[in-house]
């Protein structure tokens, strides 16, 4: 109830600060026109307060003041921002009511110098610095000169932008290149204080604004009012550790020394992300026989249709069907063995990104219009409203394997060993399962054989996969090879005992397991999606194509389709994204142990468990650049569809 | 030193107006200023010890976040709190490791911490985070704990960490009725224990109980098994010499040690996993089939009491309770593995002294164990403290025969996967060791995986 609280009242306070903060900010600048000393007032004094915040509030400044109580700590802490406000506004509302350019550069480099010298003098020890004096004099001049020449270019007097340049220069040029805490306090006082007056004296150069100004200020101002929070958000928070990230990741472990890309070279040599050392492994697989099979089989389809009516790949068309299976078994045989974290994640991506696009998919177009289609939506899409820590936390209840003495408490595990019990049993049940599956299987067997006697060979490579495999769960069911259909095996004096399945420990396919998961989750995203654009798919070219005589599936493929091609694109590179940064779950139910480690957990384990930062920031950045090209791909498609 | 500065310096101009100001003043007491900022009034004349700590505020963190331990530690340090009319306060951060090494970087640690790893402490200690002990503070920890204890605080011949806790690992946990109903004695040597595992399997009991999952950790319970067998196997010397690396991880020491584990592990009918493998079974699962008799052993801490399902008796001689034996040497120098906790400290500051001192005290040790003995209502602790001085009486029976083993240990060294640096001791050791246990990898490509990983 405690966290209850303190979290509704934090995000109280939260926004009632922003608003506030967003009012005041409006108000402020009502004032511009027509009060214009009371807006420049408190508009100094609140940069002032900011500033002094910032510094202090960074510790660059000693706390100077009474103590050791809470209400002597606040007052430590204020000061110096009481003070910066007090000043600034001071100046701020001086140099509105003065029109003369003597006084007011005076009263600008001024305040510059009293501001200052206290920020020097309060500066830290260990900010302190010991001054490069080349450095520091070349980047006075370099920037000072580069800030003539634009306000020149600008047709701005020389002047202003080489003060400018002069301050900038100054503070990287002094604090930048020395060595901080080596210097004393007047070295402090004088580094601090040159740039200031140096702003001080630029701000003082300004005219004072008439009418129009002061109208433009106001009305200028309200487009900014409305962007700087957000801009200001999304530098701190986005922009600089992005770049900040990238910086550390060519710093040793310890950010200290530059190592080129040698984080990035490590990355790729390891075994732990890259291993494809077993490559020969992928043409001794079974699922490599299978898919070999289907693709030959899809490609002997291929050919026939090409001679029927000249196209041998058609969406719709039989060769289809074939070749998906065939390229997903080769996928899978293929990832099957190669390892690394990397490897990892691009299994990953290729399997939930196709199996919830067409899951999502086929689920769209077969609840459409029917009477159930709202309960069954609504139940597919419900896994998205469970946090991925969530999901994965039930899986591993229903993953769970127990000792074969025991009962199995997982559900998976408690169906698979079931069905071997009843495979390997004697009863009434055991038959008449037998009984069932045979006469699947037998009707399969009829279908194919009516399909090889009309000679429609073109629709029988998925008839014939199909009868293959419950052919093949027929005759283990029924005990001809092997110890019977599901998890059991029978020791030597005929006991029967289970064998459960270790979802999360057998590699290579606990990583499939886990895959699982995210596609439970992501398939009701994709069908929600999906589901909405084809009910966008005009009436009249449905109308159209059927009066035209097209069947339900001409029309699906050749009309539907190619209508939502855009959103598949947009649900695909969604998917992407998503996937490639997948996390949670790996973290939850491996650890990334047993071989499922992917880029996102390893570089959380690197950067934040053994603080190798060098090594985390590197996987940070390809996990970045990775999905840098599907993000612009996804927001050019969005864009697209909007116009 | 100044590049570094130069990057935080310019990083921090960066950072956001709001946050400073927002976390600003809630630690700034004086726990940052270096002596050389001081006001002049700080310095005030210290004749009485107690005046000099009023007021003040010591913030602790650490590891223990359990409700029972976090407020046997608030509890302990309460009674010092009180007596000296300051403030401490102790937080317990499940995501400790992570979140320590945020708050140094991030400039705002706490100013005492709880270290599981004296690994992760001298890191720290050598990298200036954390800083020595006072003189007083050295000399009461000295004084209150063995060397075997003081020297896993101690880095390059400084003194910075002080004991305050201490976890017993060489342990096996066993039914003596179920042993004296089997006609087993207790093993007291390696050999017997061998013999005796051989004997069960005969028998057809299943002698062990072994699982190492344990969520992020998967994989400790095994570099226990692991280190308990180095020190038996290869002695002291030689686990000092694999822990600073050296030797490479990879010596054929190491593999045998990790060989033996494993070979006695998969041998037919010797281990009983709750879980299907041993791979897969919680480490926290073993108390209740150990107390079912699925199993006649389980090999774990001191620690492990808490595991043991409700109700469960601890050496009383009562039907059915639980025991423990002293896991057997091979060459008769009862050598013991440990681990346990030690607080260091992030400043200087008086008061932080005054309270680390504090911690390496019977007093401190005695008033946690009641403190969480009355948390468990009466029941085992699981705090186990070898702090010299403390009165024994607070503990009960079987936590008093784990201080006896203490006692007794000629030769005390502490978890290797501790000391190692996190990449290994956290990291491979654990991962690669769980690939292995898996049967994915052998021992020998486990240790070649471990030590190319160790930070060079």
């Amino acid at each position: 109830m405690d966290k209850v609280l303190s979290t509704l009242i934090s995000v109280g306070v939260t926004v009632a600060l922003s608003l506030a903060l967003w009012v005041g900010a409006n108000v402020l600048f009502d004032q511009a026109r027509n009060n214009w000393r009371r807006f420049n007032a408190v508009a100094g004094a609140v940069v002032g307060f900011v500033l002094l915040s910032i510094l202090h509030g960074n510790r660059l400044l000693v706390a100077v003041g009474p103590g050791p109580d809470a209400v002597g700590t606040l007052a430590a802490f204020v000061w110096p921002a009481a003070l910066g406000a007090a000043t600034f506004g001071s100046t701020a509302w001086y140099l509105s009511g003065v029109d003369g350019p003597r006084h007011r550069l005076i009263a600008g480099i001024a305040t510059g110098t009293v501001v200052g010298v206290v920020v020097g003098a309060l500066l830290r020890s260990a900010y302190r610095p010991g001054f490069d004096l080349a450095a520091l004099a070349i980047w006075t001049a370099a920037l000072s000169g580069l800030g003539a020449l634009i306000s020149t270019r600008r047709g701005r007097p020389a002047v202003h932008g080489a003060l400018v340049g002069a301050a900038l220069g100054s503070l990287l040029g002094g604090f930048g290149s020395a060595e901080l805490g080596a210097g004393n306090m007047v070295g402090a006082i004088a580094g601090a204080t040159f740039p200031a007056a140096a702003f001080g004296a630029r701000i003082g150069l300004t005219n004072n604004a008439d009418e129009r100004g002061r109208a433009r200020i106001d009305s200028g101002s309200r487009a900014y009012i409305f962007l700087v929070p957000s801009l200001f958000f999304i530098t701190a928070a986005l922009v600089v550790p992005t770049i900040r990230t990238i910086y550390l990741s060519f710093l040793d472990d310890r950010s200290e020394n530059w190592v080129g890309i040698g984080n990035y070279t490590d990355v790729f040599t390891s075994k732990t992300s890259f291993d494809i050392s077993n490559w020969p492994d992928i043409f001794t697989s079974r699922l490599f026989y299978l898919g070999t099979a289907m693709l030959i089989a899809g490609l002997a389809v291929a050919i026939s249709t090409k001679k029927r009516d000249g196209r041998a790949v058609e969406l719709g068309g039989p060769s289809i069907a074939p070749l998906a299976i065939a390229a997903g078994l080769l996928v899978f045989a293929t990832f099957s063995v190669l390892r690394g974290t990397i490897m990892n994640n691009l299994w990953w991506v290729f399997t939930v990104t196709v199996v919830s696009t067409a899951l999502g998919l086929a689920i769209a177009v077969l609840a459409d219009n029917t009477r159930f289609e709202s309960v069954a939506k609504a139940l597919i899409f419900m896994p998205m409203a469970i946090s991925l820590v969530g999901a994965s936390i039930i899986w591993r209840f229903m993953f769970i394997a127990r000792d074969s003495s025991k009962n199995q408490t997982g559900v998976l595990n408690s169906a698979w060993v079931g069905l071997g019990r009843l495979s390997t049993g004697r009863g009434i049940p055991t038959l008449l399962a037998s009984v069932a599956l045979g006469i699947v299987f037998l009707a399969l067997a009829v279908k194919v054989a009516r399909l090889l006697t009309t000679g429609k060979l073109t629709s029988l490579p998925i008839p014939m996969f199909a009868l293959f495999l419950v052919g093949w769960a027929w005759v283990r069911f029924v005990g001809l090879v092997g110890d019977g259909l599901g998890g059991v095996v029978i020791s030597s004096d005929g006991e029967v005992i289970a064998k459960p399945v270790l979802f999360v420990q057998e590699q290579p396919f606990n990583s499939v397991w886990l895959m699982l998961i995210l596609i439970w989750i992501q398939t009701g995203f994709a069908m929600v999606i999906l589901s909405a654009a084809i009910k966008a798919v005009p009436a009249e070219l449905l109308e159209a194509a059927q009066v035209d005589g097209a069947t339900e599936s001409q029309v699906f493929w050749r009309v539907v389709l190619p209508q939502i091609a855009t959103t598949i694109g947009v649900v695909v590179t969604t998917l992407i994204v998503l996937v490639m940064k997948v996390f949670d779950i790996v973290k939850v139910v491996t650890n990334g142990n047993f071989g499922t480690d992917v880029l996102a957990n390893d570089f959380f384990a690197q950067a934040f468990q053994f603080a190798n930062r060098g090594r985390g920031a590197a996987l940070a950045v390809i996990l970045f650049l990775s999905v840098l090209p599907v993000m612009y791909f996804n927001i050019r498609k969005m864009q697209q569809e909007d116009t | 030193m100044s590049k570094h500065r130069m990057l935080r310096f310019f990083s921090v101009l960066f950072a956001v107006a709001l946050i400073a100001s927002a976390c600003g003043n809630d630690s700034s007491g004086g726990d940052d200023a270096a002596p050389s900022d001081a006001a002049p009034g700080d310095e005030a004349p210290s004749d009485e010890a107690p005046s000099e700590l009023a007021g003040t505020t010591v913030t602790v963190t650490g590891p223990e976040r359990d409700e029972s331990e976090a407020n046997a530690i608030q509890i302990a340090l309460d009674i010092f709190a009180d007596a000296n009319d300051m403030t401490i306060t102790y937080t317990g951060d499940a995501d400790w490791e992570a979140n320590i090494n945020t708050q140094i970087e991030g400039g705002n640690p706490p100013d005492i911490s709880i270290f599981p790893q004296p690994g992760k402490l001298a890191d720290f200690a050598r990298d200036g985070s954390v800083v020595p002990l006072s003189d007083a503070a050295a000399a009461a920890t000295a004084a209150n704990w063995t060397e075997a204890w003081t020297v896993f605080g101690n880095v390059d011949g400084v003194q910075y960490g002080v004991p305050v806790k201490t976890d017993l690992k060489s342990l096996v946990w066993y039914q003596p009725d179920r042993f004296a109903a089997n006609g087993y004695e207790v093993p007291t040597t390696f050999d017997d224990l061998l013999a005796l595992t051989d004997q069960m399997i005969a028998d057809g009991n299943t002698p062990w109980c072994v699982g190492i999952e344990s969520g992020q950790a998967t994989g400790w319970t095994f570099t226990d098994w692991v280190e308990d067998l180095m020190l038996r196997t290869a002695g002291a010397e030689v686990y000092d010499q694999w822990v600073s690396h050296e030797i490479p991880f990879n010596d054929s020491r190491v593999v045998d040690a990790m060989t033996t584990v494993l070979d006695l592990w998969n041998t037919e009918g010797a281990v009983f996993a709750s879980g299907g493998s041993i791979a897969a079974t919680a480490f926290q699962d073993n108390g209740e089939p150990l107390v079912a008799g699925d199993c006649m052993m389980h090999r774990q801490a001191s620690f492990y009491a808490a595991f043991f399902p409700d109700g469960t008796a601890f050496a009383d001689g009562s039907e059915g309770a639980v025991d423990v034996f002293y896991f057997p040497s091979i060459k008769g120098d009862s050598p013991v593995l440990g681990a346990g906790t030690l607080a260091a400290g992030f400043n200087d500051n008086p008061a932080t002294m005054a309270v680390l001192e504090y911690f390496s005290t019977p007093e401190y040790a005695e008033a946690r164990q009641v403190a969480q003995t009355e948390g468990k209502d009466g029941g085992l602790s699981g705090f186990l403290s070898a702090a010299i001085g403390q009165d024994t009486s607070v503990y009960q029976p079987l936590e008093q025969s784990f201080l006896e083993i203490l006692a007794n240990a000629e030769v005390v060294r502490f978890d290797a996967s501790d000391l190692m640096p996190a990449d290994v001791g956290a990291g491979t050791f654990w991962t690669e060791g769980t690939s292995a246990v898996n049967g994915d990898i052998t021992a020998q490509e486990a240790a070649d995986a471990i030590e190319a990983s160790w930070p060079s």
